[in-house]
């Protein structure tokens, strides 16, 4: 049987720890406003650009002599780059797990490919560091603050190696921000790009080529994915880490329960004793 | 009559507001848009976006991105507003 001071100082411990799982809760709910209301504020532009895109690329492709844009070329998928956004830190529940496994599964099913990976955040560069040597790229530290020039550098270098014909295809795994309680994993082929599509055309008066803005506007659109895909990746991760702090706080409380319980019950049974030892000690005597 | 103008960035919404003209720096020269303007789709270059609403005028530094009209509505979607 554990002794009074054994079960005191696991109480203490399991405090501290309740502590702290509830100062890292409080946290991210802070952190997880703030991601959302960034998310919100870069919703108009992405609609907007979408729609734009999709009518130019209407309007282009009516034109027949207008080559095909470089970012648009399907090629057979022999060299596939997959972009894997994780979170830096771990505390978030199957945030990362999750993501990496899928991220994973469907790296092995296209094993008969060239696979080379972009990783963004550590939890994932650590994983496929591990099990993969043909690792293109690797970003640490880029969710503090989330930055336009960081998403648009990393879509920058993604689009040039498609353009190159380096690689055929890519594909991106990310978080997405459904509720604060589950996220929601997102593949997504980034490139070649699929184009959105119109909802109606109009006719716009173009200052430019259809196909020249189309040229432009292309380059933006990917940018624009992977930057959306920070920004929820940002947003998702708080959540769960307020998910699983909230769960990891209210155990805490549980096992504090259950131990001051076991506690009460010892130091019980020890005065039980104690009275007895007295008691029998004086009907010896008498 | 007045028409609507939205300014936006990848980052955030920078302005949404009525306006009776504006001027904007398209790729190819300054535009000049008032009420009524027919749909039009343009990239916008470098330099000083102008709006002007009652009568006062309000200045925005844009670096690029694209100018949509369509329905009254001027959509201006800039790399960067300053």
């Amino acid at each position: 049987m554990p002794s009074l001071i054994d079960i005191r100082r696991r109480v203490r411990s399991v405090k501290n720890t309740q502590q702290i799982t509830k100062a890292m809760k409080l946290v991210s709910a802070a952190k997880l406003r703030k991601a959302q209301e960034k998310a919100v504020a870069a919703r108009p532009y992405a609609t907007m650009l979408k729609q734009i895109l999709a009518n130019v690329a209407e309007a282009a492709s009516q034109n027949p002599d207008g080559a095909g844009n470089a970012l648009l070329a399907v090629r057979p998928e022999k060299r596939i780059l997959i972009v894997v956004i994780t979170a830096d830190s771990g505390l978030a529940g199957g945030f990362n797990a999750n993501l990496i496994k899928m991220a994973h599964q469907f790296a092995i099913a296209h094993k008969e490919a060239e696979l080379t990976f972009e990783l963004i955040g550590k939890k994932g560069v650590n994983y496929f560091k591990k099990r993969y040597t043909t690792i293109a790229g690797t970003h640490t530290d880029k969710f503090r603050n989330v930055k336009l020039e960081d998403a648009e550098a990393i879509a920058n270098t993604i689009s040039g190696r498609f353009e190159r014909g380096e690689i055929d295809a890519v594909y991106m795994f990310s978080n997405e921000f459904k509720t604060a309680m589950t996220p929601n994993l997102v593949k997504q082929r980034i490139l070649p790009i699929e184009l959105p599509k119109a909802s109606g055309s109009v006719d716009y008066l173009y200052e430019q080529k259809p196909e020249e803005l189309l040229g432009s506007l292309l380059p933006r659109y990917v940018k624009l994915l992977v930057y959306r895909a920070f920004l929820e990746s940002v947003a998702a991760e708080h959540a769960a880490r307020m998910t699983a702090m909230t769960a990891a706080t209210s155990n805490a409380s549980d096992v504090i329960d259950r131990l001051t319980l076991e506690m009460n019950r010892v130091r019980q049974a020890s005065i039980t004793r104690e009275i007895i030892e007295i008691v029998s000690g004086a009907a010896a005597l008498g | 009559m007045s028409f609507q103008i939205e300014i936006t960035t990848p980052e955030k919404l920078v302005a949404s507001k009525q306006a009776d003209y504006a001027e904007i720096p398209g790729k190819d020269g300054y535009m000049g848009i008032l009420p009524g303007h027919a749909a039009l789709l343009s990239e916008l270059g470098a330099g000083e976006l102008k709006v002007t609403s009652a009568g006062k005028t309000e200045s925005f530094t844009v670096t690029g991105g694209y100018l949509e009209v369509r329905d009254n509505v001027v959509r201006v979607l800039a790399d960067s507003v300053s």
